[in-house]
């Protein structure tokens, strides 16, 4: 007995090491990455007062967003009373950044429109740091 | 040398089991901490918003979850927006402005996410801000687009 025990002096750390391993390879493959999330502030109007058309001469961006008669997940962009694609709303917010990132932007939305609508309005003017954005419920 | 190690035959398990117990409780407890939310929410694509990081959601900040059918809830407990408004008034009173990060899903009607801001606003809370994928790291939304949603 005493003749074993000095043959190994070591402490065999292979099963320890085994288990580690295990351990590792259980926690890798169970935990799922994390999407990165974002957030999109708005101002909120106060509800008694409503869109007010009387405000005064600054400028205002207004874009309306409404639900497609086939329902489309999409809805519809509505700037300047012409229905406008992504793309296209992206090409004149770009042009309003330009001249000022302050313009107050008021984004009204209809009842039935879908909220990816206003998401990617709102996605739309943070990418050219317009960052006051009113959401009016039509 | 041989004497001692006579002493000590078996290997003493006991601080590998203590580690052990750590590891699965700490994984136990910030999993459930994790799963508290509507799992049915897929959210839209806004790369271009405020990254969410740990500085951006000081702990006062209030989430509200909002599903494609219009359920209202927090945490796992559904709510009605009058209960809403009365919950954001109680911790308005309490704490002073905080953040209220609204959790809506891609297909919700805008008047179910018109309930919730008006909720807010009736309480005193008029900074809300939506929540948006920024990075598809998952590829989950990826899987939808492609699954024609």
């Amino acid at each position: 007995m005493g003749r074993k025990t000095q043959e190994n002096p070591t402490l065999d750390m292979t099963p320890m090491i085994d288990v580690v391993f295990e351990l590792i390879i259980f926690f890798v493959v169970t935990i799922k990455q994390e999407d990165l999330f974002t957030k999109l502030n708005v101002n909120r109007p106060a509800p008694a007062s409503g869109p007010s058309d009387s405000e005064s001469d600054d400028i205002t961006v207004t874009i309306e967003i409404g639900r497609r008669a086939d329902g489309s997940p999409n809805g519809v962009i509505v700037y300047n009373h012409v229905e406008v694609t992504r793309p296209q709303l992206d090409t004149h917010l770009k042009d309003i950044a330009r001249t000022s990132k302050t313009t107050p932007i008021i984004v009204k939305c209809a009842e039935n429109s879908p909220h990816k609508a206003l998401v990617d309005v709102l996605d739309i003017c943070y990418k050219h740091g317009l960052n006051s954005v009113s959401v009016f419920t039509l | 040398m041989g004497k001692k190690t006579q002493e000590n035959p078996v290997l003493d398990m006991t601080p590998m089991i203590d580690v052990v117990f750590e590891l699965i409780i700490f994984f136990v407890v910030t999993l459930t901490e994790a799963q508290k939310k509507d799992e049915t929410i897929e959210l839209e694509d806004g790369q271009h918003g405020i990254v969410l990081t740990p500085d951006e959601l000081p702990p006062t900040h209030m989430q509200i979850d909002l599903n494609a059918k219009g359920r209202i809830s927090m945490g796992d407990r559904t709510l009605t927006p009058e209960e809403i408004q009365r919950r954001v008034a109680e911790r308005k009173k309490k704490i002073g402005e905080f953040p209220i990060l609204i959790r809506a899903d891609f297909a919700t009607q805008h008047k179910d996410v018109a309930k919730v801001m008006n909720a807010c606003t009736a309480a005193g809370i008029w900074k809300l801000s939506f929540m948006a994928v920024g990075e598809d790291k998952t590829h989950e939304r990826k899987r939808l687009k492609r699954a024609g949603r």
